[in-house]
């Protein structure tokens, strides 16, 4: 009984919690972001008024493109590197962890400045010398999402099937491996999409115009445009999370393995 | 019989295979000869190196040294996607997404097989396990017996030369595992395939194989028809891993006679070499100890310890001072009368023993 009832407070006192923290100033702000002019009656204007200002759609186009331009990177450095190091390089494996925490032990300051003077110079000059920065910080996260997708498969027992049937490395990767970590890809993939979206620290000590960067200069000029960008955003976020998560549920549905 | 496999059936040969793993010897030079269409079966203890030899057929594995031959070919550098042998694994290693019919084609869309022929393959490999019902599930949608009896169809439909079991049946349940090893038995002689079967499990070796052979740190020890192999173990590392043996106490008599119990017994031709005087084991089978009377000079007395009913045959297991308890099977009607406490005598029926070292 006392288990019961101590259970109930606590659920209670977190969703009471949640709602003091969360759900309030959300709910508050999105009601705020509505205000007319000088705060009188409902409308759209913020919303108009954020999509005229300057830079909006382009800063937003550059924000996706990079990191859609930085989760196929990943995916493409990261994916080929993972398999390796569960089938034949185990013994590499915790020099590549090492290596894949660093980003988070480095400061940014100094990531983003070393980085960018031992950038290739044509890069330099292109915003696109973001992308490398973007997989980098996501490096940590991405080399979890891997490793534990692989780890729940029994890849070894896989791929020797495979190239026991007759098919080249090619195929086995493309039709065996991939396929039975995609739960993984789709979650390193979002994770590098989510941080490249918010990055602000290194992309503004760069000097690049990114979505996020855009949204602090613009926010400064309007208060409720403030609030509706921050609206925008998460919202935003929320629907490609959704989107990316449905498209990760289904395909882990077909990888569930009956023990 | 007749033989539906269009391949002809292709002949296995392992010569002085060796397998280190730095200090671990997993097999040394390891000697085996499969015949076209024959089932030979590997059987040894865990660590023998049963799994290695098969990784090794199959390609999965380099040899340190030795060579291995398929149709008189040296197969060594041949990769293991171009070998032609088919493996089932002794985990399930269907690939989760795919169909069950998408897992049997695999090998055959490697092979870039005409789509006609293919769905013709795979609709006869699904009958051939009688899984014709399943051909659109996944894997985590069968039970343990259907995932390895696709795992067969899928090694089968490629047509290999040699077909690889690595304890396939050791994840089952007994009556299922009975089951499944007569189907594949059956399906092997109906296709003529050559094949290498790994077990632990000697009954299963002996039920389905034409020839076993035992292994024993990453050699082969014996390798001969299942009968022979029970009736005449070359070593008693065979003789107790292949049935029951008890090991009895005695000592070497001159004349290639051993002290028994209270029996002299003749050693076999090969053992008789031990000098009069030295300790030794017997090996005797369960069924070649008798009841004899107590009168009997050579019968030894002990006292029953174990009694289990084992319908037409029954074991008992009976207490002599100075030996590990003794264990027998006699007739069900005949130890009827006997009960655990109760004084019992026996003897050794046997012509002739086989001994080993202390
Ligand atoms: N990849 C490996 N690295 C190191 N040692 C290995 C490796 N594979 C096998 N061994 C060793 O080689 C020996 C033989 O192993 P193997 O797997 O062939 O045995 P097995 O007869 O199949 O045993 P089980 O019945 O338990 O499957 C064992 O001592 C094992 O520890
Ligand atoms: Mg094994």
């Amino acid at each position: 009984m006392i288990q019961k009832s101590s259970k109930f407070i606590l659920i209670s006192a977190s969703v009471i919690v949640s709602t003091l923290l969360f759900v309030i100033p959300l709910v508050a702000a999105s009601i705020y972001s509505f205000k007319g002019n000088q705060g009188k009656g409902y409308s759209f204007a913020n919303y108009l008024w954020l999509m005229h200002q300057d830079g909006f759609f382009q800063s937003l186009v550059t924000t996706l493109k990079l990191a859609i331009l930085a989760g196929a990177l990943n995916l493409i450095l990261m994916v080929p590197t993972m398999v390796f190091l569960n089938l034949k390089g185990a013994k590499f494996k915790p020099l590549v962890d090492f290596l894949c925490i660093l980003p988070l032990i480095i400061p940014v300051v100094s990531l983003a400045i070393g980085a960018q003077v031992s950038m290739p110079s044509i890069l330099q000059n292109t915003e696109y010398e973001l992308v490398f920065f973007y997989v980098v910080i996501s490096l940590p996260f991405t080399f979890r999402a891997l490793d534990n997708a692989l780890q729940a498969v029994s890849l070894n027992t896989l791929v020797e099937a495979s190239r026991n049937l007759g098919a080249t490395w090619f195929r086995t990767i493309v039709k065996v491996i991939v396929p039975s970590i995609k739960s993984g890809i789709f979650s390193a993939m979002f994770l590098t999409f989510a941080l490249s979206i918010g990055e602000y620290t290194i992309t503004s000590l760069l000097h690049w115009d990114t979505f996020s960067t855009w949204t602090v200069v613009a926010g400064q000029q309007n208060i409720l445009g403030a609030i509706a960008i921050s609206i925008f955003s998460f919202v935003g976020a929320i629907a490609l999370l959704t989107i990316i998560a449905l498209f990760s549920n289904k395909s882990k549905k077909l990888i569930e393995v009956k023990e | 019989m007749t033989k539906e496999s269009l391949r002809e059936s292709s002949t296995l040969e392992l010569v002085k295979v060796s397998r280190n793993f730095g200090s671990v010897k997993a097999l040394d030079r390891l000697n085996l000869n499969v015949k076209p269409g024959e089932l030979v079966a590997l059987l040894g203890p865990s660590g023998c190196g049963k799994t290695t030899a098969l990784r090794i057929v199959a390609g999965l594995e380099s040899a340190t040294s030795g060579d291995l031959f398929v149709n008189q070919v040296r197969y060594n550098e041949t990769p293991a996607n171009m070998r032609d042998m088919g493996m089932v694994f002794q985990s399930y290693s269907l690939f989760p997404n795919l169909t069950v019919t998408e897992n049997i084609e695999y090998g055959l869309r490697a092979r870039k097989v005409d789509p006609s022929l293919r769905a013709k393959q795979v609709t006869k490999m699904l009958e051939l396990v009688a899984l014709g019902n399943k051909a659109k599930s996944f894997p985590h949608q069968l039970s343990g017996g259907q995932q390895q009896r696709v795992a067969l169809a899928r090694a089968l439909a490629i047509e290999p030369r040699v077909l690889l079991l690595d304890e396939p049946l050791s994840a089952l349940d007994a009556q299922v595992r009975k089951q499944i090893r007569e189907e594949i038995r059956s399906i092997q002689l109906n296709l003529g395939i050559t094949t290498l079967f790994v077990t632990h499990d000697q009954e299963e070796a002996m039920a389905i194989a034409d020839r076993v052979g035992v292994m024993n740190h990453g050699r082969l020890e014996q390798i001969d028809k299942p009968t022979s192999l029970y009736n005449d173990p070359r070593t008693p590392f065979v003789a107790s891993f292949v049935g029951q043996a008890n090991k009895i106490p005695a000592t070497m008599r001159n004349k290639g006679k051993v002290q028994v119990l209270n029996q002299k017994i003749n050693v076999s031709e090969k053992d008789s070499h031990f000098p009069e005087g030295k300790n030794l084991n017997v090996i005797v089978r369960p069924e070649s100890i008798e009841l004899a009377s107590e009168n009997d000079p050579e019968s030894t007395n002990g006292l029953v310890a174990i009694k289990s009913f084992l319908g037409p045959l029954t074991k008992l297991g009976i207490a002599v001072e100075g030996t590990p308890l003794i264990h027998l099977s006699i007739s069900s009607k005949e130890v009827r009368k006997f009960n655990i406490g109760d004084k019992i005598s026996f003897k050794i029926s046997s012509e002739e023993v086989m001994v080993e070292n202390v």
